[in-house]
């Protein structure tokens, strides 16, 4: 183990402190009859640092990343992010029944229409 | 009038001073465009972070949304190359808002500062972050010298 001591730090290396940058996250938006589903890239942000708000018509994502760093770096091309953004929902959303799920550092969120929101056939009744 | 050389000085200063300001400002707003890949070149598209751990070297990517069979990685000496492929299906039923993540095929290769002993490579994918952790080749670790 003690060839741990032999690695090079470069200069700047240690004790650099870093600015957290804050970065939009690319985002697709799909809708059909009974959801709106939003689907936000996040790469490397786990479950618990998601914080998902709806507030009056407000929904608002947040994500923290940490790359870890250490040892020497070689080239680093991204490091500590926080992803944020916001889009405005419709009322009609389902507030309560929104759910989302995080996979292969996508956020998936499904925001159900409520009842009254989703289209419908109207039958004629017969004369 | 200008009376005395240090009143010069002193004027250049300041403006040195407001330069430094609106550096860091258009920084400040470069950063913030940092990972939307629209406008970007892609030659360096996924983006990767490579740390020397003495034994081995780590490799770190960007790769969202992108599922492990769809990625492939090949060694050869100190060659590393990640290629892939990302097909941007629209989910069953639902009609299109908002596209921003479209389909990508990339390839990325490198050139790794030491050779690797391509039968030791270990890969996982986490997040959407691929890590590679590549051990040195016996030639290429580090040795500790000791003084007779």
């Amino acid at each position: 183990m003690e060839s741990k001591n032999l690695q090079t730090k470069e200069k700047g290396a240690v004790g650099t402190p870093r600015k957290v940058q804050s970065v939009m996250p690319l985002v697709d938006i799909f809708e059909n009859d009974d959801e709106i589903l939003l689907h936000a890239e996040m790469p490397g942000v786990t479950k618990d640092a998601v914080k998902i708000n709806i507030d009056n018509g407000n929904l608002s994502l947040f994500g923290m990343r940490k790359a870890g760093r250490d040892g020497a770096p070689s080239w680093e091309e991204f490091g500590d992010v926080e992803f944020q953004r916001a889009f405005a929902v419709p009322q009609n959303i389902d507030v309560a029944k929104v759910k989302a799920e995080l996979k292969d550092g996508i956020l998936c969120l499904h925001l159900p229409k409520s009842e009254s929101a989703k289209p419908k056939t109207i039958e004629i009744s017969g004369s | 009038m200008i009376t005395r050389w240090s009143d010069i000085d002193r004027m250049f200063e300041a403006m040195g001073l407001l330069r430094g300001r609106l550096d860091s400002m258009y920084d400040d707003f470069d950063r913030s465009f940092g990972s939307d890949p629209g406008w970007r070149l892609t030659g360096n598209y996924p983006r990767t972070n490579m740390f020397d751990k003495g034994d081995y070297l780590e490799l770190t990517a960007e790769i969202p949304g992108i599922a492990k069979n769809d990625l492939n990685i090949k060694i050869q000496g100190n060659y590393l190359e990640i290629s892939g492929t990302r097909s941007a299906s629209v989910p069953e039923g639902y009609s299109v808002h908002r596209r921003e993540r479209g389909s990508t095929s990339f390839t990325r290769s490198f050139s790794l500062p030491a050779d690797i002993d391509a039968n030791k490579v270990t890969a996982t994918l986490t997040d959407g972050i691929l890590t590679l952790s590549l051990p040195k080749a016996e030639a290429a670790k580090p040795r500790q010298i000791t003084i007779n």
